[in-house]
């Protein structure tokens, strides 16, 4: 017997114990984070990220020089927390793989943001990853757009990013780090509402025939997504709407009647 | 780390002194804001402590918010950098979050400030811990000690040794158990004493003559628990900022208010049950001056407040090992 993990099992059950369609839990926090003008902490099943927007503002002093006259310019910094891997490793601001990584979120939301309303400005976004297992870049994308959507900044769409990856013939969703180290995967980035993709990202190979069959699972997957995502953003608009209505200090009596 | 206008900074010094002292919050000087502390925030580290202090109450964001993580490497004595005893390396990354009018060039200064306070303080050699030692002259534990700053609303230091006092103080050290090699006794008298030896139950090597029953190597027991916990939880020192005005000082500045005090003291301490409190570090950070006898009094005035946020602190860390030891075994038995 191998020592290898049994990634899906005879009865279709993954190492973890979801089925092959099956997402890993979602939960989104909405706390603020300093000064950042839209925040989230994102987490997918054990990758957790935190997302800092920033902006639209002035550039700062260094990267002035970079902002163009007719849009905004996005700006994406990832930093990876040196307990958030097994082994440890510290990883700088000019690591490749995090440059990488920021380059492919930038261009991802290049298309979604509004930036011709912001002339001559920068939307910076700031993203920490906390925790990695699996599916980093679908939770970064994830983060973002909720973060850009809380900072109030427009947007044409949300953007709902999802891994996929085939095992066997059975294609598989929301893959973890055990998962993504062994099956050929893709990422797919929708936009939920026109159906349009503004993502697809494949590091492996993989078959023709197979590979429609994942990307239409991670289509589908990413609208499940921007439910769970919508309805997140509406309840902290509700709250907010409700707080704006009610005035000064109600959100302390609220806190005072939970306790 | 914001920049304000010479009125403000006036407008805020002046409340300060006045009398009685008056702060946008409505504090006393020698008030603190609210302090929270998580512990296990990190499930892949060996200890990990989240720290905020001020943060509001209805979504638990804003504040200055600072993660500490301890993570333990096995490293070899003698090769590279590997100490006997083992060693405790700190280092403080800034998210650019907190500083968001900083340049990328001048985040990494402040974040090189900050590690070199941090880690000449905690690595210092005389409260090293003794169970960093796996194996005596050959194998250690090395202990990153990593903060991360996510936000920064004033009297960062103060958090960020808080955050790393909880994270060793929760940082279990994995069990080790010695391994050792060697040839049995019967054989080695054999293989000296004879010339024919049975090959078969012939283990060590004929030649090797030397007498080196030496432990060589270790080996991690499969146990119930993720180990002892890390020795000297009573050594790591807490930090005072002291905010110096003219005529008075006043305690966790927000971050108007650091803006306009010329100077701070940091004083670093720990209060062990058996010996007097030890000042551990000091630190007069800012472009203003100070004189003998002020900071004579400084440091008694230090002492005392020191001595509250440890003991604060303290009952803190052992309630949070109550939650997620003792209740949680509790809660898992009532399920």
């Amino acid at each position: 017997m191998s020592s290898r993990i049994e990634l899906l099992n005879a009865g279709l059950l993954r190492s973890d114990g979801r089925r092959p369609y099956e997402l890993r839990t979602l939960s989104i926090n909405f706390a603020s984070q300093g000064t950042a003008d839209g925040s989230v902490t994102f987490s997918h099943g054990l990758t957790e990220v935190r997302v800092a927007v920033l902006g639209p503002r002035e550039a700062k002093a260094g990267s002035r020089r970079e902002t163009l006259h007719d849009r905004a310019t996005l700006n994406v910094e990832v930093q990876l927390a040196p307990f958030g891997v097994g082994e440890r490793r510290r990883r700088g601001r000019g690591d490749k793989r995090l440059l990488e990584l920021a380059a492919t979120i930038k261009s991802t939301f290049e298309p979604v943001v509004q930036v011709h309303l912001y002339p001559r400005s920068t939307i910076d976004i700031f993203i920490h990853v906390l925790q990695l297992d699996g599916g980093l870049l679908p939770a970064c994308i994830n983060g973002s757009t909720l973060a850009l959507a809380t900072a109030g900044i427009p947007l044409f769409d949300f953007v709902c990013a999802i891994a996929g990856g085939v095992h066997g013939t059975q294609p598989l969703l929301d893959l973890t780090t055990v998962e993504e180290n062994d099956i050929p995967s893709i990422v797919v980035g929708v936009m939920p509402r026109t159906g349009r993709v503004t993502l697809v990202q494949m590091e492996t190979r993989l078959h023709m025939d197979r590979f429609e069959e994942v990307f239409r699972a991670a289509c589908d997957a990413g609208k499940v997504l921007w439910s769970e995502m919508r309805d997140a953003l509406r309840e902290r608009t509700s709250d907010l709407v409700e707080a704006l209505e009610a005035g000064p200090g109600a959100f302390a009596a609220k806190e005072v009647e939970e306790i | 780390m914001s920049s304000i206008s010479k009125s403000e900074k006036a407008y805020i010094q002046s409340s300060l002194l006045s009398d009685p002292p008056l702060r946008a919050d409505g504090r006393g000087l020698t008030d603190f804001r609210t302090v929270a502390l998580e512990s296990g925030v990190a499930p892949l580290a060996n200890g990990s402590a989240r720290v905020s202090i001020g943060r509001n109450a209805y979504d638990g964001g804003g504040g200055t918010e600072v993660v500490a993580a301890a993570k333990l490497e096995v490293e070899t004595v003698g090769d590279g950098e590997g100490v006997d005893g083992g060693r405790v390396v700190c280092s403080v990354s800034c998210s650019p979050t907190a500083y968001p009018l900083l340049s990328s060039n001048a985040l990494d200064d402040l974040q090189h400030d900050m590690t070199s306070l941090l880690h000449a303080t905690l690595s210092h050699p005389t409260i090293r811990p003794q169970n960093l030692c796996i194996l005596p002259g050959k194998k250690s534990w090395l202990l990153n000690l990593d903060v991360i700053i996510f936000s920064d609303a004033g009297n960062i230091f103060d958090a960020i040794f808080m955050a790393a006092r909880a994270a060793l103080w929760d940082t279990k050290v994995p069990r080790t158990r010695s391994v050792q090699y060697r040839a049995k006794k019967s054989d080695r008298k054999d293989a000296t004493q004879a010339m024919d030896v049975d090959e078969a139950t012939h283990t060590g090597s004929a030649l090797d003559t030397r007498e080196t029953v030496q432990v060589s190597d270790f080996e991690l027991p499969d146990y119930w628990d993720e180990g002892e916990p890390l020795d000297g939880r009573q050594t790591w020192p807490v930090c005072l900022t002291l905010n110096l005005l003219p005529t008075s000082h006043f305690l966790d500045a927000t971050l108007q208010e650091e803006a306009s005090v010329p100077l701070k003291l940091l004083v670093l301490y720990s209060f062990q049950s058996d010996t007097p409190p030890l000042l551990r570090s000091m630190r007069l950070l800012g472009t203003g001056v100070s004189d003998l006898v002020q900071v004579k009094s400084l440091l008694k005035d230090g002492e005392k407040y020191a001595r509250i946020v440890w003991t604060a602190l303290e009952g803190k860390l052992k309630d949070e090992d109550l939650r997620r030891n003792q209740k949680a075994r509790e809660r898992f038995l009532n399920r």
